[in-house]
């Protein structure tokens, strides 16, 4: 896990000195709403429909055990107990004070966190893969990368007025599992033939009103060349990308109507000029944030063979579903799934943020990943603890054994917090994973994102079923999409017909996934199905009057 | 023309004069929430079509197109958001002032039209941001090339003054991408700063807080940093009457480099000569209890005493001086005291006083370069080898655990 030095320290402790002095002259009236508003949304604090949000920064969605008990006592003293962990890797508090943000910001300080850049037209907190440095299909472990990019996109002077928001992400595996085809700017690590790690970069996807998958744009960037192309692409958006409509000013636009080529060639022209310039990456820069990315002591364990595990069928359906293979053959990643009966999905009180916190400590070398899922994860759990985990888990309410399946719904804060929602989107999610619970099991691997208005924050548009919210005559109704997916070259979803009322929803994607268990091959996973025949042999199906109940 | 802000080689200084600020209302902060904002989302950003100021103090501005279309010869030019700097590469010639007009907060592009003209045109002259230039925009345009800031009317120069300091060492360039030497000199700066911050706060938060000076280069960095800040940070020493004179002799040269007197305290004479008659004057070599005993006459009760009243001390421990000290926390709670305790340099490296030493030249006891590493009385601190453990040189015949002497036991940690 990263560590900070004193450049870091210091740079969060006078963000948080500067704020505070900010705060207090907006709270005097010497700043106007105005001027005060792009400083707040850059230290991560909206105001949303019924309350102000503060939303803090997981770079790459480590955390360690430390932080996400800082994380649970600012959800305790500041907040209503709880916090909302997002498709970003971030948390969000939705009930903090305007004047109380400063302390809270003071407090992140102490544990090497903050809230900086989690939101306004600016670039955002790098994203990768949970699975960093875990996963067997790794290729080149993203996380140094991601801090550096972290660090130099942080209060960068040029950069703090883009057009609109900038989202970064790296995917450093062979199973893309950070979105990076719906990202803003995006680099896929890879080795060349020697050896060197390189990166295809990829700019202009992004989801919203606009959807568009990003276009490759360079495939054979050094790695020390990665600050300075980016430095080029953010100039060519921030000097000519659309500033006179906010919903057209994404860099997805710029990218859309100049063409992918027309816009490489101006990053190229200007990146002529910065290359081997200051911003080049060193080795010495690489090796001194690498070495905080090394493997805690993983040892050799063999798994106790036991009688009475084998037909535990809790845990079998938990193992099953909720681990992940780590390089390490003793070890495992286990998925905490915060996609729970009754809870909104992605919360997690600040009891359970201590317990988890705890769990840590004591399976996993202290360290818990946030997922694009929305779910926690302990990264390196020895197999042979595995029982003992599930136990403490299930006794808790958290061995929920979903993860990837049906219920395990990617869902925004929806019309219940967010001002700018069209519709519900967390009532929504219980309905449709209650429908779906008898055939879940059968349905096994199914990505559901259900976003409550255009704006696509749970990722709708690459969801296998997406769920958008539209308002008609003040009357919630969604629309639902099908056979999007985040992963591999990534691919948006296409409308199944008109949109329905909130009480059809939940029938509609059960006729879809009847529909795929009449029709799957042998072993095919629903989005394979979806592909193999179409999306419209499955829209002709909805077509259909429902069969009597 | 509005308050300008200007940076040189000297600094920052103001020109003109503040307008009138109509009395301040403070906001309601909007803790209810916004409710549903849908409707009041405008998409489209109406475009300025005029100059937020189309005057300088030499007269009218020029626009780019007008610029290049003239003599190049003296005048200003305004630059427009929209404008393609990169049009003025080699055209630049004798401009007195480039202003670039910023039309919103919100509009970046401003900032690229600075780097492009100071990194790709090369441009040296004065350089303006005017129009809605906000005294929180003032540090990031700094960085990327402005060095004069027309403010908007309502904001306050002493506020865009400070806020020019925001931030000692941002990460760009080559503190993110250069060599490790690159990045070790960026974090003794930041270091340096952060200890500065930690004194700063401290004295506004205490009203009779005092460093206890051993006189150590420890000790000697945290009073170079109370001189050099002006802090209302009184400096005692525990003078045991059993220092070396090359240590005593940082009295003087401190009064001399700095002008503050430090509080010198003596042990009770009474129990000295007591300590003497029952153990002899060298009794602490004897056991440990004794030499604690005599640490306690000569050091802890007269510390106590400097203590009475206050409400905060500071030392100059360091946590890889000692293995009693590895957790040394940077604040704490004297419970025994009931005050607060900092300990400023605790994360800072033996290299980190030196090169401090060093930067600053500060007044140091002559002993450290006889191989003097942890000074404490003459009679108990000898040089140590170098890559000797510092402590070897503190009470050499005992063991490491009990090398304190008492003036600092393990508190209750609070950060």
């Amino acid at each position: 896990m990263y560590c900070y030095d004193a450049v870091d320290r210091l740079i969060v402790e006078e963000r948080v000195a500067q704020f505070r002095d900010q705060t207090l002259r907006y709270l005097a009236g010497e700043l106007d709403e105005d001027a005060f508003k792009p400083l707040r949304l850059q230290n991560g604090l909206y105001i949303q429909r019924y309350a102000p949000m503060l939303r803090v920064a997981i770079p790459y969605g480590v955390l360690s055990s430390t932080q996400l008990r800082k994380l649970a006592e600012i959800a305790r003293k500041f907040d209503r107990g709880y916090g909302h962990f997002t498709t970003r890797q971030n948390i969000q508090y939705n009930w903090v004070k305007v004047e109380e943000v400063p302390d809270i910001l003071a407090e992140l300080a102490t544990v090497s966190m903050h809230a900086i850049q989690t939101s306004g037209s600016c670039v955002r907190n790098v994203t990768t893969d949970a699975f960093a440095g875990v996963a067997q299909d790794e290729i080149v472990d993203p996380r140094p990368y991601c801090e550096l990019m972290r660090q130099w996109s942080t209060l960068h002077p040029e950069f703090a007025h883009l057009p609109r928001k900038f989202k970064v992400a790296f995917n450093g595996a062979k199973e893309d599992r950070a979105a990076t085809p719906v990202h803003d700017l995006s680099f896929d690590l890879y080795r060349d033939e020697v050896g060197e790690v390189r990166l295809i970069v990829k700019v202009g996807g992004g989801q919203g009103r606009t959807p568009r998958i990003a276009s490759i744009i360079k495939r054979d960037l050094h790695w020390s060349e990665m600050l300075t192309y980016t430095e080029a692409v953010l100039r060519a958006y921030n000097r000519l990308g659309r500033r006179d409509n906010i919903f057209k000013a994404r860099i997805k636009i710029q990218v859309q109507e100049l063409g992918a080529e027309a816009f490489a060639a101006e990053v190229e022209s200007d990146w002529a000029h910065l290359r081997n310039g200051p911003n080049t990456l060193t080795q010495d820069a690489l090796d001194r944030v690498a070495q905080f990315f090394i493997d805690p002591p993983l040892e050799t364990w063999s798994e106790p063979a036991s009688k009475t595990l084998a037909i535990d069928p809790n845990f079998q359906a938990w193992k099953k579903r909720n681990l992940t293979a780590h390089r390490h053959g003793d070890y495992a990643a286990v998925t905490i799934s915060l996609k729970r009966e009754g809870i909104a999905p992605g919360d997690a009180t600040d009891a359970e943020m201590d317990f988890i916190a705890d769990l840590a400590d004591r399976y996993s070398f202290n360290e818990i990943r946030v997922s694009y899922h929305q779910n926690l994860i302990l990264p390196h759990v020895p197999r042979a603890k595995l029982h003992e985990l599930f136990s403490e888990l299930d006794s808790r309410g958290l061995a929920r054994a979903n993860i990837d399946m049906a219920s395990d719904i990617i869902c925004c804060p929806g019309g219940d917090f967010c001002s700018l929602a069209n519709a519900k989107s967390i009532p929504l999610s219980a309905a449709i994973a209650d429908k779906l619970a008898p055939i879940e099991d059968e349905i096994g691997a199914i990505a559901i994102n259900v976003s409550g208005c255009i704006n696509a924050c749970a990722h709708h548009h690459v969801g296998h079923i997406g769920v958008l919210g539209v308002e008609k005559a003040g009357e919630d109704w969604y629309q639902i999409m099908l056979g999007g997916r985040p992963d591999g070259v990534g691919r948006l979803g296409v409308l199944t017909g008109k949109s329905v009322r909130q009480e059809d929803v939940p029938g509609v994607i059960d006729r879809l996934a009847r529909h795929y268990l009449d029709v799957r091959n042998e072993g095919e996973s629903f989005i394979a199905a979806v592909e193999r025949l179409g999306t419209d042999s499955f829209k002709i199906i909805l077509a259909e009057e429902p069969a009597a109940a | 023309m509005s308050l300008v802000i200007e940076l040189d080689q000297q600094g920052a200084k103001v020109i003109g004069q503040a307008p009138e600020r109509a009395p301040l209302t403070p906001p309601k902060p909007a803790n209810e929430g916004h409710g549903d904002v849908r409707k009041k989302i405008v998409p489209n950003v109406k475009q300025p079509t005029e100059p937020t100021n189309a005057e300088w103090e030499g007269g009218q501005y020029l626009s780019m197109q007008e610029w290049l279309d003239g003599s190049q010869e003296g005048g200003a030019i305004l630059l427009q958001p929209a404008d393609d700097v990169k049009k003025l590469d080699g055209r630049i010639g004798n401009a007195a002032l480039i202003s670039v007009d910023f039309h919103r907060i919100g509009d970046g592009r401003g900032y690229s039209h600075a780097f492009l003209l100071r990194k790709r045109l090369n441009y040296q002259g004065r350089l303006r941001a005017q129009g809605a230039v906000t005294a929180d925009q003032v540090f990031a345009m700094a960085r990327v090339g402005f060095d004069s800031f027309a403010l908007r009317a309502d904001q306050s120069a002493d506020t865009a003054l400070r806020s020019l300091d925001s931030f000692g060492v941002p990460y760009q360039g080559a503190v993110v991408a250069g060599t490790a030497t690159d990045r070790a000199d960026a974090n003794f700066a930041a270091r340096v700063r952060l200890l500065e911050r930690a004194l700063v706060e401290i004295a506004q938060r205490h009203d009779r807080p005092a460093l206890a000076s051993s006189l150590s280069a420890e000790d000697m960095v945290i009073t170079d940093v109370i001189a050099r800040l002006k802090l209302p940070i009184d400096i005692f020493t525990l003078e045991t009457g059993r220092l070396n004179p090359e240590t005593l002799a940082l009295i003087p040269q401190v009064k001399e480099r700095y002008g503050i007197e430090i509080d010198v305290r003596r042990p009770d004479e009474h129990a000295v000569a007591a300590y003497i008659t029952a153990h002899g004057k060298d009794g602490f070599y004897d056991s440990v209890a004794a030499r604690k005993l005599c640490c306690n006459i000569r050091k802890v009760a007269p510390l106590d005493e400097a203590l009475n009243g206050r409400d905060a001390w500071l030392t100059g421990q360091r946590r890889d001086q000692a293995v009693t000290r590895g957790a040394l926390p940077e604040a704490e709670r004297d419970s025994e005291r009931t005050m607060q305790k900092y300990n400023p340099l605790a994360a800072w490296a033996w290299a980190d006083v030196l090169a401090y030493a060093t930067r600053f030249d500060i007044p140091m006891n002559a002993l450290y370069q006889r191989g003097y590493v942890s000074i404490g009385c003459e009679p108990c601190t000898k040089a140590i080898r170098p890559g000797e453990d510092p402590r070897n040189g503190r009470w050499w015949w005992e063991n490491q655990g009990s090398k304190e002497c008492g003036l600092h036991t393990i508190q209750n940690v609070t950060r």
